[in-house]
Formats: structure tokens, C-alpha cells, sequence
């Protein structure tokens, strides 16, 4: 038996779990419509696809949900997993899934894909017939992705950066690391048998001052492993910055040292697109305010060019969105892509070079770590601090760095911590800023910049 | 002056955490942050591993009032914390009330100084006031003592 194999059975000797037929699931993705995989429609590339957010515990509410999506034009449906099951707490996940389902009141957040299993799910899957995206947060999700792939799940959100940095406070990276290995292989295998599975990676983070050069490093390491592993179809992703000119020029930089950094692995033969999140930070509560964020940040993404755009709700301030409010804004959304048309080309050659220095710069630094694997050098750079992402709550992370917005709102680094950040980007990432102010002005500063759009 | 601070219970939410560090740190104190998602045996813990001579406290969540509850139990279980100055702030219930029925409860729990829904710096400015008012009680104490035993 193979290790892989090995690994399986231990994941898979646990109550809360389907019984496996793994050769139907097999046979299943062999025979699957190609419209269920994300990876086909990219390469068709009529549009930029529009994907919501959204998950409800009951199969009834899901359901119900998808149906309002397909009637507001969706591209790519969502499927978000409760929080229980994000932290492989199955138990509880079942007896909130009963709740819910007995009281017809949520008492997830979130879809409960294992306890609902595959042979349910896929039901309602391949009755809509269109890409589902997993969203989830998991760092342990070796399990959710198999029952998500068998379900008819074919893109895989998530990466043991992304999902651990900005998540937790104490899970442990290493362990991270092999469970996605274990993701990675298993998307990989599975993407033999049909259109490929697509991985993305989530480039928001913390989604507070994140400086584009971290953004950048972290999506493509989190490409590399999977690349690596054998996926053939992978997203890069980022969030709305608050400035076009920084969104521009993270977008073009960000695709040029994809191609480049999967070239120098020998990977090139890998498909990989760009996501763009509307604005992740805090919302304003005016519900039309939002929408005009919405709709704003929509015209972005066009002009980054991304090849998927991930919506937000009017309702985002005020917590988990109706289905109602929801579908809205895919509705909006396309409309206004429908609309946009004769988008300027804009170059900003200076700042593009100054983020490409330092992204190299930074890559340079993980590579060149002693570890023998791509996993280990990217846990050891993380631990000492080569790469270091603003406001993440865990311990590994060593918070040194410093970011503020300059008068255009670009987000600059004021302090580089142990960031290999060259010097002649860092004194230009500084003379955009004030920095004669003292610190408690620099905290109302940073405190005023977390809330730009509120 | 050592200040021990971090966000209680399971709270996650650490934006507020890490200015509240850095706005320590200008100030001029010695700052042990534990982070989010801290229990309260873990603050009270680190206070006599530094020595601190303030706890804060946050929350965003409001989870504050479930763990505060236990707060003076807790404490009269460690030795010489009397003279701990104990701090508490951000939104210190889950849904909304009023910050006048809020402070009285939460003094009652054991914090001296009480922030619900108050801005950073007024918090600090609080704090500081807070230690000068003590030394000034503390000399004037002194004072009286030494008048005393010359007399």
C-alpha cells in the first residue's frame, strides 16, 4: 500500500465519515460534465467569472440558495463551510446540522459537507450542473477535500499559508504544511482523470495594510507547492488594496512572476489565473455606501485583468448575507461587467519594478534557506520573520513589520522588520510616507486606514 | 512600568491587539503582549513571570463579561497581586448597552479602570492618570507615615 494510500485510511477511520466507494469516485470524475470544472470555463476565457460567498447548514437552505444564484446569472456557485468542521470538530458540526434542521434556525455558519456526505451533496451539485468553489479555512482539511471532490467540488480555495496565518493562533505550520501536501496530491490525481481540479490560493490574508510584495510572495509559494505536487490549474489571488494604481500594479506583477517562478520549476504546462476579491476590509453600514463599494471595486478587477472576481453583499457589515441580498450582488456584478467596456491600458512602470524588486528579493531569501524542502524553507522564513504578514494573530508570525497608507493610499512599508525588503525599495516605500509624525499619530493613522471605506 | 496585555477568551480579533501594543510602546512601557484567543490563568500567569505592574485586558467579541466573572476568584489564588493595577477595555458585551451600567459591573469583577467602546488613546490617558493619581496617594501616604512616627 502506498503511503498516500495509508494516510487515507487513517483519515478516513472516523464516525462522522461517508463510507467510500473510491473506484465510483473515480469513475464519477471521469464521466463528470465538464461545466462542473472551473478549469474549463477559464480556459474558454469569454468572461471574467463571478463567484459569490455562501453557505447554510441545511441541504433544504443550500439548495435554495444555489437556485436564487443560477437566477442572478452566477458563473462559479460557492459552497462555505461552517466553522465546526473548518476545525475537524465533525461532532458538534451534527448536532448543529440537527438543530438547524429541526428548528429552521442556523446554527452554522456554514455548510457541514462531511457530516452531510458526498453521495448527498453531489446531488445537488450535478442537478445545477455549474463550478462549485470549497471555500472553507481549514488546516486540516484532508478529509473535506476528499468528500469535496467526490461530491462534484473541482476548485479547492485554501493553502497552509493562507489559511493558517490569518486564521489561528496556535495551530502548527509544520503540521499545515503536510496536510495540504496531502491536498495537493490528492487534487493532483484527481485532475488525471478529466479537466484538472483547480487550487486558489487566498491572497487577502488578514485583509488589514497587507503590503503587496508579502501578498505576492505568499501566492506564489503557496503556487510552487502545489505545482509541485502536480496540479495543473492553479489561482493566484489578491483583495482590493484601496488604491487602483497599487491594484494595477500588483495585478500585472503578480502574473508576470507567476509564469516566471512555474517556468523555473519546469511547471509551465500549469494553467494559472487570477482571482480578484472585492474589498475584504471592514464595510460601511450604510447598505448603499456598500453597494457602491461593490460595484467600484468590480470596475477594478477589470482593469487588473482577473479572470474570476469574488463578490461581497450589501449586507457585509451586518453579518452573514440573506440569499436575497446576495444574489443582488452577482446580479450587480454582471451587469456591471456587461456594461465596462474600452478599459484604458494602464502601465506604471516605476512602481511595477519597485514590487517585482522586492518580491524577488524576498523569494531570493526563502530559497537560499538550508532546509531541504520547499515546505521546510518556507516554514523556516516564516518563523524568522523573512516573511512576515501584518496583523496575523499566530505566535509564528513576528509582527515587526509596519505598513501604512501613503496620500494616494498605496499601502507602504514604514518598517521592514526581518524582511529582506532591498533598500533602495524600502527608502523609496518611505519617502512616499510621513514619517516625521510620532507614533501615537501613526496609530490613529494606521487605525483610520484599516476603516477608509467605512 | 510592565504592562501585560492581550485579547481574552476565544476572541480571534487582533487588529486592536497589536496597536494597542504598539501605542504602549511609545508610551514608554514594557509591553508582554499574549495575543488573541488568551485565558485568563494565562494572563494572571504571565503577570508574575514578568512582574507587571498593569494587566490589560481587551475584547472585541464582548466575551469579556462570561471570563470576567471569574476574574477575583482567580486572582486570590496567586500571591501578591494586590497592588496589580487591572484594566479592561474594548466592546465589553456581546450586543449593545450603556457604558454607565457596564463600568459599575465590571469594578465590581475587579478592574480599576473600565473602556467600553473607548478610543485608544482616552484608554491610555485613563491608565496614566490612573498611575500618577496612586504614586501621589502613595507619597502622601509615606508623608503621613514619616509625620507620624516623628511625632
Amino acid at each position: 500500500m502506498s503511503l498516500l494510500q495509508e494516510e487515507r485510511e487513517i483519515i478516513l477511520s472516523n464516525e462522522y465519515v461517508d463510507n467510500f466507494d473510491f473506484a465510483e469516485v473515480a469513475e464519477f470524475v471521469t464521466n463528470a460534465s465538464k461545466d462542473l470544472f472551473i478549469s474549463h470555463h477559464f480556459n474558454r476565457k469569454n468572461k471574467m467569472l463571478v463567484q459569490p460567498r455562501g453557505g447554510f447548514p441545511t441541504y433544504k437552505k443550500q439548495f435554495a440558495l444555489n437556485e436564487f444564484f443560477v437566477h442572478a446569472n452566477v458563473d462559479v456557485l460557492p459552497l462555505t463551510i461552517d466553522s465546526n468542521t473548518r476545525l475537524n470538530d465533525y461532532a458538534t458540526a451534527k448536532k448543529m446540522l440537527r438543530l438547524s434542521e429541526e428548528n429552521d434556525v442556523d446554527m452554522l455558519n456554514g455548510y457541514p459537507l462531511v457530516n452531510h456526505g458526498y453521495r448527498t451533496t453531489r446531488k445537488m451539485i450535478t442537478h445545477f450542473n455549474k463550478p462549485v468553489s470549497l471555500r472553507h479555512g481549514t488546516p486540516d482539511a484532508r478529509l473535506l477535500i476528499e468528500t469535496a471532490i467526490a461530491s462534484g467540488i473541482f476548485e479547492i480555495e485554501g493553502g497552509p499559508i493562507t489559511y493558517l496565518l490569518p486564521y489561528s493562533k496556535n495551530f502548527p505550520l509544520d503540521k499545515a504544511f503536510l496536510y495540504w501536501k496531502y491536498v495537493e496530491r490528492v487534487c493532483a490525481n484527481y485532475s488525471k482523470l478529466n479537466e484538472p481540479i483547480n487550487r486558489e490560493s487566498f491572497g487577502p490574508l488578514t485583509a488589514t495594510l497587507v503590503p503587496p510584495a508579502i501578498t505576492i510572495v505568499i501566492q506564489l509559494l503557496e503556487m510552487l507547492l502545489s505545482l509541485e505536487e502536480g496540479v495543473k490549474s492553479f489561482s493566484v489571488s489578491f483583495s482590493q488594496t484601496g488604491s487602483m494604481n497599487q491594484d494595477i500594479v500588483m495585478g500585472a506583477v503578480i502574473k508576470k512572476l507567476a509564469k516566471f517562478y512555474a517556468e523555473q520549476i519546469n511547471c509551465s504546462d500549469a494553467a494559472i489565473h487570477l482571482v480578484y476579491h472585492q474589498w475584504m476590509g471592514a464595510f460601511p453600514t450604510n447598505k448603499d455606501y456598500a453597494e457602491q463599494l461593490i460595484n467600484m471595486s468590480t470596475v477594478i478587477a477589470s482593469m487588473v485583468g482577473a479572470d474570476k472576481i469574488i463578490t461581497k453583499t450589501r449586507e457585509e457589515a451586518s453579518g452573514i448575507p440573506t440569499k436575497e441580498a446576495n444574489a443582488k450582488t452577482v446580479a450587480n456584478t454582471q451587469y456591471t461587467l456587461g456594461i465596462l467596456n474600452g478599459l484604458p491600458n494602464i502601465v506604471d512602470e516605476e512602481e511595477e519594478e519597485m514590487l517585482t524588486l522586492q518580491v524577488k528579493a524576498i523569494m531570493e531569501a526563502v530559497f537560499n534557506d538550508p532546509a531541504d524542502t520547499l515546505w521546510r524553507k518556507v516554514f523556516n522564513s516564516i518563523k524568522n520573520g523573512v516573511i512576515d504578514v501584518p496583523f496575523s494573530p499566530h505566535i509564528i508570525n513576528h509582527n515587526n513589520m509596519i505598513t501604512i497608507r501613503d496620500a494616494k493610499k498605496n499601502i507602504r512599508i514604514i518598517k521592514r522588520g526581518n524582511v529582506p525588503i532591498p533598500d533602495r525599495c524600502y527608502a523609496y516605500e518611505k519617502a512616499q510616507c510621513d514619517l516625521t509624525k510620532d507614533t501615537t499619530s501613526i496609530v490613529n493613522d494606521i487605525i483610520h486606514d484599516i476603516g477608509i471605506m467605512q | 512600568m510592565k504592562v501585560v496585555t492581550g485579547v481574552v477568551g476565544n476572541d480571534i480579533h487582533v487588529v486592536a491587539n497589536r496597536l494597542i501594543e504598539l501605542s504602549l510602546h511609545a508610551r514608554g512601557y514594557e509591553v508582554f503582549n499574549l495575543g488573541v484567543n488568551t485565558y485568563l490563568e494565562e494572563f494572571f500567569d504571565a503577570v508574575v513571570e514578568t512582574g507587571a505592574d498593569v494587566l490589560m485586558i481587551s475584547s472585541l467579541n464582548g466575551e469579556a463579561e462570561g471570563w470576567s466573572r471569574e476574574v477575583k476568584l482567580l486572582k486570590s489564588k496567586y500571591k501578591n497581586l494586590d497592588d496589580l493595577i487591572m484594566m479592561i477595555g474594548g466592546n465589553l458585551v456581546v450586543g449593545s448597552a450603556n457604558a454607565e451600567d457596564i463600568i459599575p459591573k465590571y469594578k465590581n469583577y475587579g478592574f480599576d479602570i473600565v473602556c467600553h467602546q473607548v478610543d485608544l488613546n482616552t484608554g491610555l490617558d485613563l491608565l496614566e492618570t490612573f498611575i500618577s493619581d496612586r504614586k501621589a496617594n502613595d507619597t502622601n501616604m509615606k508623608d503621613r507615615d514619616i509625620k507620624e512616627s516623628t511625632e
